[in-house]
């Protein structure tokens, strides 16, 4: 299932819950690991000097740099390292988002798998609103699923065994349930599909009453059964469910009731033609705030 | 009649300990060494509380915890969660409380006393 991962990290602070879901997810699926990470960009025309992610000085990148932040990101991570772990480490100097895509373009991995953001002075992304660029970026543009790990919360608790899968109906949104069905059936998991009827921007201006909304719930569950139903029966187990209100917040409330493992999203701004490269509000909103892994599918 | 405990850890030593503290403090300790036998053992014995280590072979406690809340004999049981485990805290989101080993007895002693009683 996640043979190669690109675990895309600064190896600082920010990136530690997501090392946790890294390095498990490798051991349990015997995946090839490579522990990537962007020095910096080049702070002058033609030379190497970039700002050093943690001493924060300004060095100049030569091989004995490279090879010493190599053994640092070793070091870093030595309790996850062992045997038992196939993995490799690169280290590369540019703009973070273009060579994470870079990478992955060599690579080819099934996962890319991305931490907080280090923008705010180390901390994580769950204390912000929304996500940092280079999370943008490498989802609005990554070839492959993309799984986000930002709240602490999001923690990989002894594999996966309960997915939710949120949709919108969309065209994006079933090739997000092709993939979840993928992961679900591979590892033997339950999947939840869920829709959030958004009732704050239906009928904008008009409140709708409760018989228009929960005839709408109904329309939903029909719905997911006649799209979802059919392919779910091939799983363990199951459920179909739609709840209204502010679509983020529902979608994060039903993986924290479902106790999911793990929440799959399609988001929409590959359709973005614009500089605009944030995410679907809707995804963005939830991979900050999920209490469980976000995996965002793009293509 | 003494409220039940169950210890749920996969180390022998701090199910010993966790049992010795609780019957020296007027409960009755019952144990289980994953979460199989947990399920199991709490369903046997429907316990006023359990104390949940989170990194176990095979299953994982948050999967105890997903299961214990899925029974509806078993789903109102509250749940402390003790782990060596960095972020433990936020395994089990409705847990009664969270420790991490080595923990205070007394505060363990203290938080088991508000929730049973």
């Amino acid at each position: 299932m996640f043979k190669k991962i690109l675990f895309a990290t600064s190896a600082t602070g920010a990136s530690d819950h997501a090392a946790r879901v890294a390095f498990n997810i490798a051991k349990s699926y015997q995946s090839h690991l490579n522990i990537f990470h962007v020095l910096g960009v080049p702070s002058r025309g033609y030379s190497q000097v970039v700002v050093d992610v943690k001493t924060k000085e300004r060095v100049d990148v030569d091989e004995d740099y490279t090879a010493w932040v190599t053994e640092d990101i070793r070091t870093y991570y030595e309790k996850y390292l062992d045997e038992s772990l196939n993995y490799t480490i690169d280290v590369a100097v540019g703009v973070p988002a273009r060579e994470i895509l870079r990478q992955a373009k060599i690579l080819k991995p099934d996962l890319i798998l991305l931490g907080g953001s280090t923008g705010d002075e180390g901390e994580s992304v769950y204390k912000k609103s929304s996500l940092g660029s280079t999370l943008q970026k490498v989802a609005k543009s990554a070839n492959c699923p993309v799984l986000f790990v930002n709240r602490p919360a999001a923690s990989f608790w002894g594999g996966l065994s309960n997915i939710v899968f949120g949709t919108d109906f969309s065209k994006i949104s079933d090739k997000a349930f092709d993939f979840a069905m993928k992961v679900a059936k591979t590892l033997d998991c339950e999947l939840s599909v869920f829709h959030a009827l958004d009732i704050s921007a239906l009928h904008a201006g008009k409140m709708l009453n409760q018989d228009e909304i929960e005839q709408q719930i109904r329309e939903s569950l029909r719905k997911i059964r006649s799209r979802y139903e059919p392919r779910l029966k091939e799983l363990k187990g199951y459920s179909m469910d739609v709840w209204e209100g502010i679509p983020f917040i529902e979608i994060v409330k039903y993986a924290r009731d479902k106790q999911a493992d793990l929440l799959i999203m399609a988001h929409h701004s590959r359709k973005i033609s614009s500089e605009d490269i944030r995410l679907g509000g809707n995804v963005e909103q939830v991979i900050v705030r999920a209490g469980c892994p976000v995996i965002s599918i793009n293509k | 009649m003494k409220k039940k405990i169950l210890v749920i850890d996969d180390d022998l030593n701090i199910r010993d300990y966790l049992v010795s503290l609780f019957n020296d403090n007027g409960y009755e300790a019952y144990i289980a060494g994953d979460v199989k036998e947990g399920i199991k053992e709490a369903k046997k014995i429907k316990p006023d509380l359990i104390t949940l280590d989170i990194e176990m072979p095979g299953e994982w406690g948050p999967r105890f915890y997903r299961q214990l809340s899925q029974d509806s004999e078993l789903k109102n049981i509250p749940v402390i969660v003790i782990s060596g485990l960095s972020g433990h805290q936020y395994a089990v989101v409705n847990a009664v409380a969270s420790l991490t080993k080595p923990f205070d007895r007394e505060e363990l002693l203290k938080i088991v006393k508000e929730t049973l009683n």
